[in-house]
Protein backbone atom coordinates (compact mmCIF):
# COMPACT_ATOMS: atom_id res chain seq x y z
CA UNK A 1 0.00 0.00 0.00
CA UNK A 2 0.99 3.21 -0.90
CA UNK A 3 0.05 6.46 1.30
CA UNK A 4 -1.78 9.45 0.16
CA UNK A 5 -2.17 11.01 -2.66
CA UNK A 6 -3.24 7.75 -4.46
CA UNK A 7 -2.13 7.87 -8.25
CA UNK A 8 -5.45 9.41 -9.26
CA UNK A 9 -4.82 12.44 -6.80
CA UNK A 10 -1.32 13.01 -7.61
CA UNK A 11 -2.44 13.05 -11.34
CA UNK A 12 -4.89 15.51 -11.12
CA UNK A 13 -2.67 18.01 -8.65
CA UNK A 14 -0.12 17.85 -11.41
CA UNK A 15 -3.15 18.72 -13.82
CA UNK A 16 -3.80 21.73 -11.82
CA UNK A 17 0.02 22.55 -12.19
CA UNK A 18 0.11 21.97 -15.64
CA UNK A 19 -3.52 23.79 -16.40
CA UNK A 20 -2.62 27.19 -13.83
CA UNK A 21 0.97 28.06 -13.11
CA UNK A 22 2.73 26.10 -15.77
CA UNK A 23 1.00 27.60 -18.63
CA UNK A 24 1.40 30.86 -17.21
CA UNK A 25 5.11 30.35 -17.62
CA UNK A 26 5.69 29.17 -20.55
CA UNK A 27 5.64 31.35 -24.21
CA UNK A 28 2.43 31.80 -25.62
CA UNK A 29 3.30 29.63 -28.61
CA UNK A 30 4.06 26.83 -26.63
CA UNK A 31 1.04 26.73 -24.27
CA UNK A 32 -0.59 24.08 -26.76
CA UNK A 33 1.59 21.22 -25.27
CA UNK A 34 1.20 22.40 -21.72
CA UNK A 35 -2.62 21.85 -22.30
CA UNK A 36 -1.96 18.57 -23.88
CA UNK A 37 0.52 17.44 -21.26
CA UNK A 38 -2.22 18.51 -18.35
CA UNK A 39 -5.26 16.88 -20.08
CA UNK A 40 -3.75 13.76 -20.45
CA UNK A 41 -2.71 13.62 -16.57
CA UNK A 42 -6.56 14.69 -16.52
CA UNK A 43 -7.74 12.08 -18.69
CA UNK A 44 -5.37 9.07 -16.80
CA UNK A 45 -7.06 9.92 -13.48
CA UNK A 46 -10.48 9.48 -14.46
CA UNK A 47 -9.07 6.07 -16.21
CA UNK A 48 -7.33 4.84 -12.83
CA UNK A 49 -10.75 6.06 -11.12
CA UNK A 50 -13.11 4.03 -13.53
CA UNK A 51 -11.10 1.12 -12.64
CA UNK A 52 -12.30 -1.95 -14.69
CA UNK A 53 -15.52 -1.26 -15.33
CA UNK A 54 -15.51 -0.14 -18.88
CA UNK A 55 -13.19 -2.80 -20.10
CA UNK A 56 -15.85 -5.14 -18.65
CA UNK A 57 -18.65 -3.90 -20.17
CA UNK A 58 -16.78 -3.45 -23.84
CA UNK A 59 -15.56 -6.87 -23.65
CA UNK A 60 -19.30 -8.54 -22.91
CA UNK A 61 -20.59 -6.19 -25.46
CA UNK A 62 -18.12 -7.41 -28.28
CA UNK A 63 -18.58 -10.71 -27.62
CA UNK A 64 -22.52 -10.61 -27.79
CA UNK A 65 -21.95 -8.71 -31.33
CA UNK A 66 -19.28 -11.04 -32.42
CA UNK A 67 -20.49 -14.48 -31.05
CA UNK A 68 -23.98 -13.90 -29.94
CA UNK A 69 -23.26 -14.18 -26.52
CA UNK A 70 -20.87 -12.08 -23.88
CA UNK A 71 -16.83 -13.09 -23.98
CA UNK A 72 -16.59 -14.97 -20.66
CA UNK A 73 -14.61 -12.65 -17.95
CA UNK A 74 -11.75 -13.28 -17.12
CA UNK A 75 -10.17 -14.50 -13.79
CA UNK A 76 -7.98 -11.90 -13.14
CA UNK A 77 -6.19 -8.46 -14.59
CA UNK A 78 -6.06 -9.57 -17.88
CA UNK A 79 -9.82 -7.91 -19.56
CA UNK A 80 -7.48 -5.39 -20.85
CA UNK A 81 -5.79 -8.11 -23.61
CA UNK A 82 -8.91 -9.90 -23.81
CA UNK A 83 -10.90 -7.03 -24.51
CA UNK A 84 -8.21 -5.95 -27.26
CA UNK A 85 -8.80 -9.84 -28.57
CA UNK A 86 -12.48 -9.71 -28.78
CA UNK A 87 -12.78 -5.98 -30.03
CA UNK A 88 -9.98 -7.73 -32.98
CA UNK A 89 -12.83 -10.70 -33.66
CA UNK A 90 -16.01 -8.40 -34.12
CA UNK A 91 -14.05 -6.14 -35.93
CA UNK A 92 -12.85 -8.79 -38.50
CA UNK A 93 -16.50 -10.26 -38.49
CA UNK A 94 -17.70 -6.80 -39.54
CA UNK A 95 -15.23 -6.34 -42.23
CA UNK A 96 -16.23 -9.85 -43.50
CA UNK A 97 -19.49 -8.73 -43.99
CA UNK A 98 -20.70 -11.30 -41.07
CA UNK A 99 -22.62 -8.77 -39.52
CA UNK A 100 -24.37 -7.27 -42.36
CA UNK A 101 -28.02 -7.88 -41.99
CA UNK A 102 -28.21 -6.02 -38.24
CA UNK A 103 -25.53 -4.07 -38.80
CA UNK A 104 -27.92 -0.53 -38.04
CA UNK A 105 -28.06 -2.24 -34.73
CA UNK A 106 -24.43 -3.25 -33.70
CA UNK A 107 -23.98 0.54 -35.02
CA UNK A 108 -25.86 1.41 -32.28
CA UNK A 109 -24.73 -0.69 -29.88
CA UNK A 110 -21.49 0.63 -30.48
CA UNK A 111 -22.39 4.05 -29.19
CA UNK A 112 -22.42 2.30 -25.73
CA UNK A 113 -18.54 1.93 -26.29
CA UNK A 114 -17.37 4.91 -27.58
CA UNK A 115 -19.49 6.37 -24.81
CA UNK A 116 -17.06 4.65 -22.26
CA UNK A 117 -14.09 6.24 -23.75
CA UNK A 118 -15.28 9.57 -24.22
CA UNK A 119 -16.41 9.80 -20.29
CA UNK A 120 -13.08 9.20 -19.99
CA UNK A 121 -11.30 10.72 -22.57
CA UNK A 122 -13.75 13.91 -23.22
CA UNK A 123 -16.81 14.05 -20.51
CA UNK A 124 -19.46 15.79 -22.07
CA UNK A 125 -18.96 14.92 -25.85
CA UNK A 126 -21.54 12.59 -26.09
CA UNK A 127 -24.16 15.00 -24.07
CA UNK B 1 9.77 17.61 -34.04
CA UNK B 2 13.60 17.35 -34.57
CA UNK B 3 15.30 20.57 -34.83
CA UNK B 4 16.20 22.01 -37.73
CA UNK B 5 19.63 20.05 -39.20
CA UNK B 6 22.96 21.80 -38.27
CA UNK B 7 23.88 23.14 -41.94
CA UNK B 8 20.05 23.53 -42.95
CA UNK B 9 19.94 27.19 -42.43
CA UNK B 10 23.01 27.96 -45.00
CA UNK B 11 21.22 25.57 -47.65
CA UNK B 12 18.21 27.77 -47.29
CA UNK B 13 20.19 31.27 -47.52
CA UNK B 14 21.91 29.97 -50.45
CA UNK B 15 19.02 28.79 -51.93
CA UNK B 16 16.81 32.28 -51.31
CA UNK B 17 20.00 34.10 -52.74
CA UNK B 18 19.45 32.05 -55.89
CA UNK B 19 15.81 32.55 -56.37
CA UNK B 20 16.12 36.37 -55.10
CA UNK B 21 18.90 37.37 -56.86
CA UNK B 22 20.57 38.93 -53.76
CA UNK B 23 21.41 37.17 -50.41
CA UNK B 24 19.14 37.72 -47.99
CA UNK B 25 21.75 37.66 -45.23
CA UNK B 26 21.89 35.01 -42.04
CA UNK B 27 18.70 33.53 -41.66
CA UNK B 28 17.29 31.77 -38.60
CA UNK B 29 14.87 28.67 -38.97
CA UNK B 30 12.52 27.77 -36.38
CA UNK B 31 10.02 24.18 -36.82
CA UNK B 32 6.35 25.32 -37.17
CA UNK B 33 4.21 22.43 -35.32
CA UNK B 34 1.70 20.39 -37.06
CA UNK B 35 1.08 19.29 -40.51
CA UNK B 36 0.42 15.76 -41.17
CA UNK B 37 4.00 14.32 -42.63
CA UNK B 38 6.24 16.98 -43.64
CA UNK B 39 8.32 19.49 -41.67
CA UNK B 40 7.74 23.24 -41.96
CA UNK B 41 9.83 25.63 -40.95
CA UNK B 42 9.47 29.55 -40.22
CA UNK B 43 12.62 31.11 -41.95
CA UNK B 44 13.35 34.81 -40.61
CA UNK B 45 15.91 36.73 -41.83
CA UNK B 46 16.60 40.79 -41.98
CA UNK B 47 15.02 41.04 -45.33
CA UNK B 48 12.14 39.21 -44.62
CA UNK B 49 10.04 35.98 -43.27
CA UNK B 50 9.52 32.73 -45.54
CA UNK B 51 8.50 29.05 -45.08
CA UNK B 52 10.38 26.09 -46.35
CA UNK B 53 8.29 22.38 -46.18
CA UNK B 54 10.33 18.95 -46.64
CA UNK B 55 10.14 15.92 -46.83
CA UNK B 56 11.25 14.22 -42.67
CA UNK B 57 14.44 11.91 -43.45
CA UNK B 58 13.17 8.53 -44.06
CA UNK B 59 9.49 9.18 -44.28
CA UNK B 60 7.41 8.51 -47.28
CA UNK B 61 4.18 11.14 -47.82
CA UNK B 62 0.58 10.55 -49.45
CA UNK B 63 1.47 13.42 -52.62
CA UNK B 64 5.17 13.74 -53.42
CA UNK B 65 6.39 16.81 -52.30
CA UNK B 66 7.20 18.38 -55.73
CA UNK B 67 3.55 17.22 -56.71
CA UNK B 68 2.77 19.58 -54.02
CA UNK B 69 4.79 22.28 -55.39
CA UNK B 70 3.14 22.39 -58.80
CA UNK B 71 -0.08 22.11 -57.10
CA UNK B 72 0.51 25.18 -54.83
CA UNK B 73 1.53 27.18 -58.47
CA UNK B 74 -1.90 25.74 -60.45
CA UNK B 75 -4.08 26.73 -57.33
CA UNK B 76 -2.51 30.60 -57.61
CA UNK B 77 -3.00 30.12 -61.43
CA UNK B 78 -6.83 29.45 -60.43
CA UNK B 79 -7.31 32.33 -58.19
CA UNK B 80 -7.13 30.45 -55.38
CA UNK B 81 -5.34 32.69 -52.59
CA UNK B 82 -2.14 30.50 -51.31
CA UNK B 83 1.41 31.30 -50.57
CA UNK B 84 3.66 32.15 -53.33
CA UNK B 85 6.22 29.28 -54.40
CA UNK B 86 9.53 30.08 -54.90
CA UNK B 87 11.85 27.72 -55.10
CA UNK B 88 12.15 23.78 -55.22
CA UNK B 89 14.91 21.05 -54.52
CA UNK B 90 14.95 17.64 -54.96
CA UNK B 91 15.23 14.62 -52.82
CA UNK B 92 20.08 15.36 -52.38
CA UNK B 93 19.59 18.42 -52.73
CA UNK B 94 20.91 21.07 -50.61
CA UNK B 95 17.74 20.60 -47.86
CA UNK B 96 18.81 16.75 -47.37
CA UNK B 97 15.40 15.42 -48.58
CA UNK B 98 12.99 17.32 -50.89
CA UNK B 99 11.67 20.63 -50.13
CA UNK B 100 10.45 23.88 -51.22
CA UNK B 101 10.79 27.61 -50.04
CA UNK B 102 7.30 29.53 -50.45
CA UNK B 103 6.63 33.04 -49.24
CA UNK B 104 5.33 33.62 -45.74
CA UNK B 105 1.95 35.00 -45.54
CA UNK B 106 1.54 37.19 -42.28
CA UNK B 107 -2.11 36.49 -40.02
CA UNK B 108 -2.84 33.08 -38.02
CA UNK B 109 -4.26 29.48 -38.41
CA UNK B 110 -4.62 28.81 -35.18
CA UNK B 111 -8.30 27.89 -35.13
CA UNK B 112 -8.92 29.30 -31.42
CA UNK B 113 -7.44 32.34 -31.50
CA UNK B 114 -9.63 33.00 -35.10
CA UNK B 115 -12.72 31.68 -33.64
CA UNK B 116 -12.44 33.67 -30.01
CA UNK B 117 -10.58 37.21 -30.50
CA UNK B 118 -12.05 40.01 -31.81
CA UNK B 119 -9.42 41.05 -33.97
CA UNK B 120 -11.11 38.29 -36.03
CA UNK B 121 -14.28 39.20 -35.87
CA UNK B 122 -14.61 40.58 -39.14
CA UNK B 123 -12.68 38.06 -40.59
CA UNK B 124 -15.36 35.32 -38.97
CA UNK B 125 -17.95 37.35 -40.87
CA UNK B 126 -15.97 36.98 -44.53
CA UNK B 127 -14.50 33.67 -43.97
CA UNK B 128 -17.30 31.00 -45.07
CA UNK B 129 -18.02 32.86 -48.05
CA UNK B 130 -14.50 32.82 -48.87
CA UNK B 131 -13.59 29.33 -48.43
CA UNK B 132 -16.73 28.50 -50.78
CA UNK B 133 -15.50 30.85 -53.43
CA UNK B 134 -11.88 29.46 -52.87
CA UNK B 135 -13.06 25.70 -52.73
CA UNK B 136 -15.58 26.49 -56.00
CA UNK B 137 -12.06 27.60 -58.03
CA UNK B 138 -9.58 24.35 -56.85
CA UNK B 139 -12.64 22.29 -57.91
CA UNK B 140 -12.64 23.47 -61.24
CA UNK B 141 -9.05 22.70 -62.04
CA UNK B 142 -8.15 20.89 -64.49
CA UNK B 143 -7.52 17.60 -63.42
CA UNK B 144 -5.94 16.50 -66.76
CA UNK B 145 -3.30 19.12 -66.25
CA UNK B 146 -2.50 17.08 -63.26
CA UNK B 147 -0.75 13.57 -63.91
CA UNK B 148 1.06 12.90 -61.15
CA UNK B 149 -1.53 13.60 -58.58
CA UNK B 150 -2.57 10.25 -56.84
CA UNK B 151 -6.19 9.59 -58.59
CA UNK B 152 -8.94 6.93 -57.86
CA UNK B 153 -8.74 4.02 -59.02
CA UNK B 154 -12.36 3.41 -59.31
CA UNK B 155 -15.12 4.78 -57.89
CA UNK B 156 -13.80 7.70 -55.05
CA UNK B 157 -16.47 6.65 -52.41
CA UNK B 158 -15.28 3.14 -52.66
CA UNK B 159 -11.76 4.12 -52.97
CA UNK B 160 -11.77 6.24 -49.83
CA UNK B 161 -13.39 3.00 -48.24
CA UNK B 162 -10.16 0.81 -49.12
CA UNK B 163 -7.77 3.50 -48.66
CA UNK B 164 -8.94 3.79 -44.77
CA UNK B 165 -9.31 -0.05 -44.32
CA UNK B 166 -5.83 -0.45 -45.29
CA UNK B 167 -4.49 2.16 -43.53
CA UNK B 168 -6.25 0.21 -40.27
CA UNK B 169 -4.71 -2.49 -41.25
CA UNK B 170 -1.42 -1.42 -41.41
CA UNK B 171 -1.54 0.43 -37.89
CA UNK B 172 -3.18 -2.79 -36.69
CA UNK B 173 -5.49 -1.71 -33.55
CA UNK B 174 -8.36 -2.87 -33.69
CA UNK B 175 -10.74 -0.16 -33.84
CA UNK B 176 -14.87 -1.70 -34.32
CA UNK B 177 -16.83 1.14 -34.34
CA UNK B 178 -14.81 2.76 -37.18
CA UNK B 179 -14.81 -0.79 -38.70
CA UNK B 180 -18.96 -0.91 -37.85
CA UNK B 181 -19.06 3.23 -40.24
CA UNK B 182 -16.71 1.75 -42.71
CA UNK B 183 -19.06 -1.12 -43.25
CA UNK B 184 -21.81 0.98 -43.59
CA UNK B 185 -20.26 3.18 -45.64
CA UNK B 186 -19.34 0.80 -48.01
CA UNK B 187 -22.60 -0.68 -48.23
CA UNK B 188 -24.29 2.58 -49.47
CA UNK B 189 -22.36 4.39 -51.50
CA UNK B 190 -23.33 8.00 -53.29
CA UNK B 191 -23.23 7.25 -57.11
CA UNK B 192 -20.24 8.02 -59.17
CA UNK B 193 -20.04 12.28 -58.90
CA UNK B 194 -20.94 13.57 -62.27
CA UNK B 195 -17.63 14.95 -62.45
CA UNK B 196 -13.99 13.78 -61.15
CA UNK B 197 -12.47 17.20 -60.02
CA UNK B 198 -9.45 18.09 -57.65
CA UNK B 199 -9.98 17.28 -53.75
CA UNK B 200 -7.52 19.79 -51.78
CA UNK B 201 -7.46 16.76 -49.12
CA UNK B 202 -6.97 18.64 -45.77
CA UNK B 203 -9.56 21.97 -46.44
CA UNK B 204 -10.81 22.77 -42.42
CA UNK B 205 -9.61 25.83 -39.90
CA UNK B 206 -6.28 24.92 -39.25
CA UNK B 207 -5.32 24.73 -42.81
CA UNK B 208 -6.53 28.46 -43.52
CA UNK B 209 -4.18 31.63 -42.64
CA UNK B 210 -6.30 34.73 -42.25
CA UNK B 211 -5.97 37.78 -41.26
CA UNK B 212 -8.77 40.52 -39.93
CA UNK B 213 -9.95 40.67 -43.37
CA UNK B 214 -10.25 37.21 -43.58
CA UNK B 215 -8.69 34.10 -46.11
CA UNK B 216 -5.40 34.97 -46.97
CA UNK B 217 -3.74 31.95 -47.70
CA UNK B 218 -4.96 28.01 -48.13
CA UNK B 219 -1.96 26.28 -46.94
CA UNK B 220 -1.25 21.92 -46.22
CA UNK B 221 -1.47 20.70 -50.11
CA UNK B 222 0.07 17.20 -48.60
CA UNK B 223 -3.42 14.87 -48.90
CA UNK B 224 -4.80 16.43 -52.39
CA UNK B 225 -6.05 13.73 -54.67
CA UNK B 226 -8.33 13.13 -57.51
CA UNK B 227 -11.83 12.57 -56.71
CA UNK B 228 -15.48 13.74 -55.59
CA UNK B 229 -15.25 17.35 -54.52
CA UNK B 230 -18.00 16.55 -52.40
CA UNK B 231 -15.57 15.42 -50.10
CA UNK B 232 -13.68 18.26 -49.38
CA UNK B 233 -17.02 19.67 -47.84
CA UNK B 234 -17.58 16.48 -45.47
CA UNK B 235 -14.25 17.16 -44.37
CA UNK B 236 -14.79 20.51 -43.72
CA UNK B 237 -17.84 20.32 -41.68
CA UNK B 238 -16.93 17.53 -39.65
CA UNK B 239 -17.30 18.58 -35.89
CA UNK B 240 -13.60 18.23 -34.82
CA UNK B 241 -12.99 21.33 -36.99
CA UNK B 242 -15.95 22.87 -35.52
CA UNK B 243 -13.88 23.50 -32.26
CA UNK B 244 -16.39 23.66 -30.07
CA UNK B 245 -18.80 25.95 -31.77
CA UNK B 246 -20.94 22.86 -32.76
CA UNK B 247 -23.62 24.32 -34.36
CA UNK B 248 -21.79 25.95 -36.83
CA UNK B 249 -20.79 23.21 -39.71
CA UNK B 250 -18.58 25.77 -41.54
CA UNK B 251 -15.14 25.93 -39.58
CA UNK B 252 -17.09 26.53 -36.31
CA UNK B 253 -18.31 30.05 -38.15
CA UNK B 254 -21.21 29.41 -41.18
CA UNK B 255 -24.31 27.77 -41.52
CA UNK B 256 -24.04 25.15 -44.49
CA UNK B 257 -26.78 26.53 -46.43
CA UNK B 258 -25.58 30.26 -47.07
CA UNK B 259 -21.47 27.93 -47.56
CA UNK B 260 -23.65 26.02 -50.23
CA UNK B 261 -25.36 28.90 -51.91
CA UNK B 262 -21.98 31.07 -52.48
CA UNK B 263 -20.21 27.89 -53.79
CA UNK B 264 -22.49 27.33 -56.23
CA UNK B 265 -22.52 30.25 -57.11
CA UNK B 266 -18.60 30.57 -57.61
CA UNK B 267 -19.56 27.52 -60.07
CA UNK B 268 -19.50 24.55 -58.19
CA UNK B 269 -21.68 21.87 -58.04
CA UNK B 270 -24.28 21.82 -55.08
CA UNK B 271 -23.88 18.38 -53.56
CA UNK B 272 -27.12 16.27 -52.42
CA UNK B 273 -27.59 16.17 -48.49
CA UNK B 274 -27.30 12.23 -48.62
CA UNK B 275 -24.01 13.01 -50.83
CA UNK B 276 -22.73 15.32 -47.99
CA UNK B 277 -23.70 13.37 -45.27
CA UNK B 278 -21.63 10.33 -46.61
CA UNK B 279 -18.62 12.50 -46.89
CA UNK B 280 -19.16 13.60 -43.57
CA UNK B 281 -19.07 10.16 -41.91
CA UNK B 282 -16.34 9.31 -43.86
CA UNK B 283 -14.75 12.54 -42.89
CA UNK B 284 -14.83 10.90 -39.32
CA UNK B 285 -13.64 8.02 -40.35
CA UNK B 286 -10.59 9.63 -41.79
CA UNK B 287 -10.02 11.63 -38.85
CA UNK B 288 -10.70 8.65 -36.32
CA UNK B 289 -8.08 6.54 -38.75
CA UNK B 290 -5.35 9.41 -38.91
CA UNK B 291 -5.41 9.92 -35.22
CA UNK B 292 -4.83 6.02 -34.37
CA UNK B 293 -1.72 6.63 -37.06
CA UNK B 294 -0.15 9.67 -35.52
CA UNK B 295 -0.34 7.63 -31.67
CA UNK B 296 1.00 4.88 -33.57
CA UNK B 297 3.56 6.86 -34.68
CA UNK B 298 4.63 7.67 -31.56
CA UNK B 299 4.50 4.11 -30.32
CA UNK B 300 6.70 2.58 -32.87
CA UNK B 301 9.32 5.29 -32.17
CA UNK B 302 9.09 7.03 -35.88
CA UNK B 303 8.09 10.17 -34.49
CA UNK B 304 8.17 10.26 -30.34
CA UNK B 305 5.75 13.03 -29.22
CA UNK B 306 3.59 13.37 -26.46
CA UNK B 307 1.19 15.09 -28.66
CA UNK B 308 1.27 12.32 -31.10
CA UNK B 309 0.83 10.12 -28.04
CA UNK B 310 -2.59 12.11 -26.86
CA UNK B 311 -3.99 11.86 -30.17
CA UNK B 312 -4.48 7.74 -29.47
CA UNK B 313 -7.46 9.29 -26.75
CA UNK B 314 -9.16 11.49 -29.03
CA UNK B 315 -10.29 8.47 -31.82
CA UNK B 316 -13.50 8.39 -29.41
CA UNK B 317 -14.40 11.81 -30.72
CA UNK B 318 -15.12 11.31 -34.54
CA UNK B 319 -15.85 8.04 -33.87
CA UNK B 320 -18.62 9.25 -31.84
CA UNK B 321 -19.81 11.60 -34.52
CA UNK B 322 -19.50 8.82 -37.29
CA UNK B 323 -21.76 6.45 -35.44
CA UNK B 324 -24.05 9.25 -34.65
CA UNK B 325 -24.46 10.69 -38.09
CA UNK B 326 -24.93 7.01 -39.74
CA UNK B 327 -27.74 5.88 -36.49
CA UNK B 328 -29.47 9.21 -37.74
CA UNK B 329 -29.66 7.88 -41.90
CA UNK B 330 -29.13 4.15 -41.36
CA UNK B 331 -33.05 3.55 -40.32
Amino acid sequence: MQDRPTAPELLEALAELLFTDVREWVPRERRFQVLVAANVCAVVARELRAGREPTLADLALFGELAEGRPAPAPDSEEEGAAACEAARRLSRSIRAGELDQELPAVIDRLRDHVRRKLDIARPGYAD
Amino acid sequence: MSGPDHDLPGAVRAALAETLGRDPGEVELSPIPGGASRQTFLVEGEAGRWVLRRDPPGAGSFTPLAVEFGLIRAAAAAGVPVPAVLHFVPEGGCFGTSGFLLDHVDGTSVAPRLLRRDEYAGARERLPAQLAQGLARIHAIDPTDLDEVPAPEGDPALTACELWERELDAIGEPLPAVEAGLRWLRLHPPESPARIGLVHGDFRLGNFICDPGGLAAVIDWELCHLGDPAEDIGWLTIRSWRFGNDELPVAGMGELGPFLDAYEAAGGERPSPERLRWWEAMGNVKWAVICARQAHDHLTGARRSAELASLGRRICEPEWDLLALLSEGAG
